[in-house]
């Protein structure tokens, strides 16, 4: 094989970003408080767009309108990460941001033993983001208890594999992406992007934040 | 609005079958008791406690009752290969079958991670047991078939609730015993977890087919 080096370059590239917080103790547990206070009808989605389960609770979309000081900090945190993803891998500059209105529903999910969430994207809105607040037990036997699995958005693109190309780097694998989250860790991407939870099957609680973002 | 309605039809379509085995009742049973053997002496580590999964050999055993299984599935899917082209029946016969396939037991809370399959042009799923319904899930241990069309970011009132096969979401199959479903094997699905008590036993086969002279087809 002669001649000069190919350039590889990802094209069709879906975005993607992990951020942590820093010295997130004290912010998790207070937050974990609050959100298993309630862990209650008044504050539960009233209307689920998967079948709701026993095992996962759903709060109600407007987590970000509540004006408890933990939910705040998690709030700047969320949503200025989100804005620094939409200007790395867009042209817009702070002070376009600042002249856009930045929406968003926001929500908490408290998962207990079997809890899973079905493979979903969400419609309306241009970039999500889940915060881990509670990783929950890891189990052993369950390597992929509770792992977020992002879905190759490019469908059908694995149906033909030979050598050359079962093995792809990570940027190109024809594979699902799969995220144990851990306290602290927060992922963004971009709404489109089909994603699940597989079942948890720690003895306590995953407790997760998950947020859709908008501008207009 | 005035005028005759438009004629709708579904482009794009994705076929999927459902067929039902003859004589599956006495076929099951006997499937069930060469299984539970199977898993007492398959020693292999197993990734998960809540669902077993054999070798991917099954077709091969010479069981009669799993020899009409196969025979039944692998007619099932010719049937609708057939059904979905203009083959005749000399060129149909010409191509060559081949045919992985393996017996899941999905335990009470367990479920069937989403695949797809590569190098496969079909995938059957039949049913040999299936606990009762779960009277607070409805989709305890279906075979949910993903959503795989690009247009579902936008809704609004009048596109968000369509009928089948039109919906914007994914698609479920309640596995009855007795009874299969054949799609294409490029479908993400998965066995949803199961609620019930009791067990559901499901046979899956990867099935594709050769032409005379067809070549590019790698091993699985």
């Amino acid at each position: 094989m002669v001649g000069s080096a190919i350039k590889v370059h990802p094209l069709f590239a879906t975005p993607f970003a992990e951020v942590r917080l820093p010295a997130c103790e004290r912010l998790n547990r207070e937050l974990a408080t609050l959100f298993l206070q309630r862990e209650t009808d008044e504050h539960r989605n009233p209307t689920p767009s998967h079948v709701p389960q026993a095992e996962t609770f759903e709060s109600r979309f407007n987590l970000f309108r509540w004006t408890d000081a933990c939910v705040q900090e998690l709030r700047g945190f969320m949503l200025n990460a989100v804005a620094q993803m939409v200007m790395a891998t867009t042209s817009l500059k702070a002070e376009d941001l600042a002249r856009l209105t930045f929406q968003n529903h926001t929500w908490f999910h408290i998962s207990r033993y079997a809890g899973s969430f079905v493979a979903h994207n969400h419609p309306l809105a241009s970039w999500s983001a889940v915060y881990c607040v509670r990783a929950g037990e890891s189990v052993p036997q369950h390597p992929d208890s509770g792992v977020l699995r992002f879905l190759d958005v490019r469908q059908g693109a694995n149906a033909y594999l030979d050598p050359a190309n079962a093995s792809l780097h990570r940027a190109f694998a024809l594979t699902p992406l799969e995220f144990k989250l851990e306290a602290g860790q927060m992922v963004i991407f971009p709404s489109y992007v089909f994603h699940e939870v597989a079942p948890f099957y720690g003895s306590d609680t995953r407790i997760t934040v998950a947020t859709n973002c908008w501008f207009a | 609005m005035s005028g005759a309605p438009p004629t709708v039809m579904p482009i794009l379509a994705t076929p999927l079958g459902v067929a039902s085995i003859p004589d599956s009742e006495q076929i099951n049973s006997a499937l069930c008791g060469l299984f539970a053997q199977r898993i007492a002496a398959d020693h292999r580590p197993q990734r998960n406690p809540l669902r077993f999964s054999s070798t991917d050999d099954l077709m091969e055993w010479p069981q009669p009752p799993v020899r009409q299984l196969a025979h039944a599935m692998l007619g099932a899917v010719y049937s609708m290969v057939g059904s979905l082209n203009e083959f005749t029946e000399a060129q149909l016969r010409s191509f060559k079958l081949e045919a992985r396939a393996w017996f899941t037991v999905v335990r009470t809370n367990g479920s069937v991670p989403a695949a797809s399959y590569p190098l496969t042009s079909w995938c059957a799923i039949y049913c040999v047991a299936a606990p009762p319904l779960s009277e607070d899930r409805a989709d305890s241990g279906v075979v949910r078939l993903y959503e795989s069309r690009l247009g579902t970011m936008f809704q609004d009132a009048s596109n968000s609730t369509m009928r089948v096969p039109y919906t914007q979401s994914h698609y479920v199959w309640r596995p009855v015993a007795g009874e299969m479903v054949i799609f294409p094997a490029s479908l993400t699905h998965e066995i949803a977890l199961l609620r019930a008590g009791g067990e559901l036993t499901l046979v899956t086969a990867r099935i594709r087919f050769t032409a005379p002279g067809q070549q590019g087809l790698g091993r699985w």
